[in-house]
């Protein structure tokens, strides 16, 4: 029963969620800009910055941590040095995807039946918690999850079609992966349950989706530490990453869990 | 056997007491008015008769199930209609139904689904999104939703509160077909008149409960029966007649009719009316005069509100 209940739930949202021409702009666009951004920033830099901006301390730094991991890398001309050190942020970067449309989803589907009325009829019904929010959950993670995939594999095809495949071979190795199938679910998870805390309170989608905020600079902020050279995301700490993500992932569904417990909504929810 | 049994159920939110000390019973088949002012507690006894939320203090059982255990269990014997209809507008009728009906294993929820569309008369719009039905029309299509599953017991939070008279008219004759099948129903109202034509008992709640009765008995509570005589015309020969009648204990003119409260009113209503006849007064009909339900509700209301000062 609760197999068919949660797939009802999941149809569900999908029908609603893709009916309304806002949420389905987040799940199909977002990820081409973020991925289209991405590969701008990339051409920009390579373009205007070239070989010259491994020269600053702070890509030196980042430069010398990733010849550590991928000793390869120094055999490479300047100018590609500079190109596997950019294109070596992008799975990190890629997290933003899943971020933005669990969180969207999330509030999206919450905060709609609250005003709406229909989270309290729902809660009249034999469905249990767990079952309501893992539909929802699913509903947001798995178009989550699959564009995030796309988007990878929009974005290595852009590098390839822009000369740069051969270059390829080292960025996307066990981090890339461990990034897109381990890290990205967790984060896509953890977005959607901050979703749901964040629609507890809030009065409209919008004042939900300041939770945003909690994920998005947190991811912003790996990218940053990277970049700048301070900590080097080898597949181990990646793994690490994703393990704190995990335990992350449990403490806000149990938090999600008790906020989005019947009498909480029915009494608490205004 | 009751089905609805309460046993001082009370429910505080912080320091404030919604609902205190709640008792009372509905047999199966009954229908039940549950009246109060705003904030009066009504639809916090419906949530937690229908295991929404837990009472603080007392409980509830309905149809043999404690409602503040196992919710979800309880849930698949219980229908209840919310005060705002909860539908998804970007959904058909027949979408939304079918949505509800999935989460009840133990109904065939096609065909359940068609039985009340079919009832409450939106089958021939049940392909069209629900954003496009009037309010009238979402309000019987939220009741096919708490219907759908056959429930023993239907909570109907002021069904008609905000309808314009047609579409609370078509949905009083909804909840009275479902009245003529044998249905509980545990109706919250605001509507004194509605209640009166719904419902075989009435329960008065202002946070505790002030009554719980016939609406015939609660009017007895506070008003006298009284006969109300009316006439062609009323002259002094025939009310100096009547005032000397021993069975008549008080009179009063309005008009041409004659007001009067007797010993026995069935039987001194022949000896009357000979009198009356007989002193030359044309009678042309004898009735009960009936006090509104308002007036019983208000006096209620009243009453309590002078306890508290």
């Amino acid at each position: 029963m609760s197999r068919r209940r949660i797939r009802n739930i999941l149809l569900k949202e999908w029908t609603l969620l893709f009916t309304d021409l806002n949420s389905a702009l987040v799940i199909t666009l977002v990820p081409f800009l973020i991925v289209g951004q991405g590969i701008l920033y990339i051409w920009l830099a390579f373009t205007f910055g070239g070989e010259s901006m491994l020269t600053t301390q702070v890509f030196e730094t980042a430069l010398q941590k990733l010849v550590q991991v991928i000793p390869g890398v120094a055999q490479l001309p300047g100018n590609e040095q500079l190109l596997v050190l950019l294109v070596s942020q992008f799975n990190l970067f890629l997290l933003l995807i899943p971020t933005m449309i669990a969180i969207s989803v999330a509030t999206f589907s919450i905060v709609d039946e609250k005003l709406s009325g229909s989270l309290e009829a729902l809660l009249a019904t034999p469905v249990r918690t767990w079952e309501l929010l893992l539909g929802k959950a699913l509903a947001g993670a798995i178009p989550a999850l699959v564009m995030t995939w796309i988007s990878a594999a929009i974005f290595l095809l852009a590098v390839s079609g822009l000369g740069w495949g051969d270059l390829i071979r080292f960025v996307v190795g066990a981090g890339w992966f461990l990034t897109l199938f381990l890290l990205t679910p967790g984060v896509a998870m953890l977005s959607f349950m901050l979703g749901v805390a964040g629609s507890s309170r809030a009065k409209d989608p919008r004042g939900a989706q300041n939770t945003a905020l909690f994920i998005i600079l947190p991811v912003l902020a790996l990218i940053g530490i990277q970049i700048t050279g301070i900590v080097w995301f080898t597949p181990a700490l990646i793994l690490v990453l994703a393990l704190a993500v995990g335990i992350a992932d449990f403490i806000t569904l149990r938090v999600a869990i008790r906020l989005f417990g019947r009498e909480s909504i029915v009494v608490q929810w205004r | 056997m009751a089905i609805i049994e309460t046993f001082g159920l009370s429910r505080n939110f912080g320091k404030a007491t919604a609902v205190e000390d709640v008792t009372l019973t509905v047999e199966p088949g009954e229908v039940l008015g549950f009246l109060g002012p705003n904030g009066a507690g009504k639809t916090t006894t419906i949530r937690m008769l229908a295991g929404m939320i837990a009472p603080t203090r007392g409980y509830g059982i309905v149809a043999g199930r404690r409602t503040d255990r196992d919710p979800e269990q309880l849930h698949e014997i219980v229908g209840v209609l919310t005060q705002m209809p909860g539908l998804y507008d970007r959904l058909s009728a027949r979408r939304n139904l079918e949505y509800f009906a999935s989460f009840y294993p133990s109904i065939e929820s096609r065909s359940q689904v068609e039985k009340y569309l079919k009832l409450m008369g939106l089958w021939e719009r049940r392909d069209s999104k629900v954003g496009t039905f009037s309010k009238g029309m979402k309000q019987r299509l939220a009741l096919a939703r708490a219907l759908v599953h056959e429930p023993k017991v239907l909570f109907l939070d002021e069904p008609t509160a905000g309808l314009d008279p047609e579409a609370a008219g078509g949905v009083r004759q909804l909840i009275r077909t479902l009245r003529g099948e044998g249905r509980t129903i545990f109706l919250s109202t605001h509507n004194l008149s509605e209640a009166e034509i719904l419902c075989n008992r009435i329960a008065v709640l202002r946070t505790r409960l002030l009554a719980l009765d016939t609406p015939e008995q609660l009017r007895r509570r506070f008003f006298r029966r009284q006969i109300v005589i009316q006439l062609e015309a009323l002259d002094a020969r025939v009310t100096d007649v009547v005032k000397k009648l021993p069975f008549v204990q008080e009179m009063r003119e309005e008009g041409n009719q004659l007001i009067l409260e007797l010993t026995d009113s069935e039987r001194n209503r022949p000896e009357l009316v000979k009198a009356i006849v007989e002193t030359g007064g044309r009678v042309i009909g004898v009735s009960e005069k009936q006090y509104p339900l308002e007036d019983v509700y208000l006096r209620l209301v009243r009453e309590e509100n002078q306890n508290e000062s």
